[in-house]
């Protein structure tokens, strides 16, 4: 109140039954009904006597709690600092482009609420409004804090997904195929906390063949959009700068973004749209992680990729390694053969030696493991389908179209490896040779000998059979073709 | 052995093109249509670069490097210690 005006506390004509002098219910001042008042004083010092602080901010008092409007207030706003007393009171400003509110939040109903009032939300923040006599300040004594608008942020996600949407920025068209082995992973994640250890972990456990480049950046709280976006560049910039030094093969193939389980509010800066664009435009194949199964986010929908979780993204931009070192086993296993190929109709009879190879082919195991990841992403899609379907626009299918391409993507990985594994098995010769054939070869040169003319009579020879070798010599006398 | 050449230059390739290099030898003994010497170079090519890949695949330390920023804009990755912990951002 700046000096010079008329007091506050000046009785307004209306209020002079219920308050004593000194001690009212002060409107704010500067109404005309105010100066009119002390018009009708005699000698214009009516009333006039020299305070107390404390009878000033008890008059204020009492006019707040006379104020039925600010009994039962429900405010909207965005909260500024925090901080909570040793007694366990959380104390915090509410504000708004013009102004600002103090607020206590008391320990019990603190402690008993499951929202948690933090720099940056925005609440709704339900109390009453009292003042602080020993302080003389007015504040909000709040009784339940929840975050502010869940119907507003549903509103602004969906109505800011329908616009990226019709730009085509979620066009499965647009997803790009993740390398089946990436030589270097870029990852853009917080440094602290688990997120950033597990990924490393499922990278090393995986496919250790990569070298993984880490961009740290903050993914929560207000600075996170930029800082991601600022993160997702950076990967940009190397690739550009390795591409100029003439080492395109050092910057990442792919990119994992990706960020712990959160609130609606924790997971936002997901749905900046600086940061959805940022994600479409990215120079390589990204791959989203944010969150739990649960979480969605428009960082997911913009990405080649959504994974249910960051552990889940890194598996899905590796293969594993264990599984393709189980299919070259199968292999080596059988490494004593010699190439036999197609000689007379053996092939015919390789079929049978195949199918039993087969059964004891860790295929069983592919097969889980491909399950494993199949009920993964059926999990996402489901999900996916259940936030669409839930929200008011949310009928594109998206999800729905999202999610096979992963799975195409990992099968036939798979598929491929398990293919070659099983040519290679279907052309060993050992299982020929294991029916009694034989390969004879010139001890000299190692030439195998296919009509007598190449072994005269006299010939040193090395029988190739099912289990050794076995020396031998040619004899005389015409022979005659198999 | 005609192989032997191509197999000393094995240990430098890299699981891709090893790998790729797999692929493409049981393409050509499933084509078929070589001679039984090419037939049996191409196993023993196939068998070695399998375990080629396979002693990759086993031996192979993951490569953590951090992006750093020099002066001018140059960025630049560095090794950073697997043990080494990140500091609190």
């Amino acid at each position: 109140m700046a000096r010079g005006e008329p007091p506050d506390w000046a009785l307004p004509s209306w209020d002079a039954g219920e308050t004593g002098a000194g001690r009212t219910a002060g409107q704010p001042a500067g109404g005309p009904s105010t100066r009119g008042l002390f018009g009708s004083g005699p000698a214009g010092t009516f009333g006039l006597r020299i305070l107390q602080v404390s009878e000033v901010t008890r008059a204020v008092r009492e006019a707040v709690r006379q104020d039925e409007r600010l009994r039962e207030v429900w405010v909207e706003g965005e909260v500024g600092r925090v901080t909570v007393s040793s007694a366990g009171h959380a104390y915090f400003t509410l504000k708004d482009e013009r102004s600002q509110l103090a607020c206590v939040f008391f320990r019990d109903d603190r402690l008993a609420s499951p929202f948690e009032p933090r720099p940056g939300l925005r609440v709704v923040a339900q109390g009453r409004v009292d003042i602080f006599e020993t302080q003389g300040v007015y504040q909000l004594y709040v009784a339940s804090v929840q975050p502010a608008g869940f119907g507003d942020l549903a509103l602004r996600f969906e109505a800011l997904k329908a616009r990226l949407a019709t730009e085509g920025l979620f066009e499965v068209a647009r997803k790009r195929a993740l390398p089946d082995r990436p030589r270097v992973v870029g990852v853009a994640t917080s440094p602290s906390g688990a997120v950033w250890h597990d990924i490393q972990n499922v990278l090393r456990r995986r496919w250790p063949l990569a070298r993984v480049i880490f961009v740290p950046c903050q993914v929560q709280g207000e600075g996170a959009p930029a800082s991601i976006i600022a993160a997702l560049a950076r990967l940009g910039r190397f690739a550009d700068q390795r591409e100029a030094a003439g080492r395109p093969d050092e910057a990442p193939q792919v990119t994992i973004l990706a960020r712990g389980g959160g609130s609606l509010e924790d997971l936002w800066p997901f749905n900046d749209e600086r940061v959805v664009r940022a994600v479409a435009g990215h120079p390589v194949p990204i791959v989203c992680g944010v969150g739990h199964e649960t979480d969605v986010t428009l960082a997911d929908f913009a990405a080649d990729v959504r994974a249910p979780t960051p552990s889940a993204a890194a598996e899905l931009v590796t293969p594993d390694r264990t599984e393709l070192a189980a299919a070259l086993a199968a292999i080596e296993r059988r490494r004593q053969a010699l190439a036999l190929g197609r000689v007379g109709g053996a092939l015919r009879d390789l079929g049978q030696e195949r199918r039993a190879l087969d059964r004891l082919h860790p295929r069983s195991q592919l097969a889980a493991a491909r399950e494993r990841s199949g009920l993964l992403l059926d999990r996402a899609a489901r999900v996916v389908h259940d936030r669409l379907a839930a929200g008011r626009s949310g009928r594109e299918g998206l999800a729905g179209r999202l999610v096979p391409a992963v799975g195409g993507a990992v099968g036939s990985r798979r598929a491929d490896l398990e293919r070659s594994a099983a040519a290679l098995r279907a052309l060993d010769p050992q299982a020929t040779l294991d029916r009694g054939y034989a390969i004879v070869r010139r001890a000299a040169d190692g030439r195998v000998v296919r009509a007598p003319v190449e072994a005269p009579a006299g010939t040193p020879l090395a029988l190739r059979l099912a289990r050794g070798e076995l020396a031998a010599t040619s004899g005389s006398g015409p022979s005659t073709p198999p | 052995m005609t192989t032997e050449p191509e197999e000393a230059a094995l240990a430098d390739l890299t699981f891709d093109a090893a790998y790729a290099e797999l692929q493409r030898t049981v393409a050509a003994l499933e084509a078929g249509g070589q001679p039984l010497e090419e037939t049996l170079a191409l196993y023993e090519r196939g068998v070695a670069l399998e375990r080629h890949c396979a002693r990759l695949l086993r031996d192979a330390e993951l490569r953590i490097q951090r992006l750093t920023e020099r002066a001018g804009g140059a960025l630049e990755a560095v090794d950073v210690s697997p043990a080494e912990d990140e500091p609190p951002a």
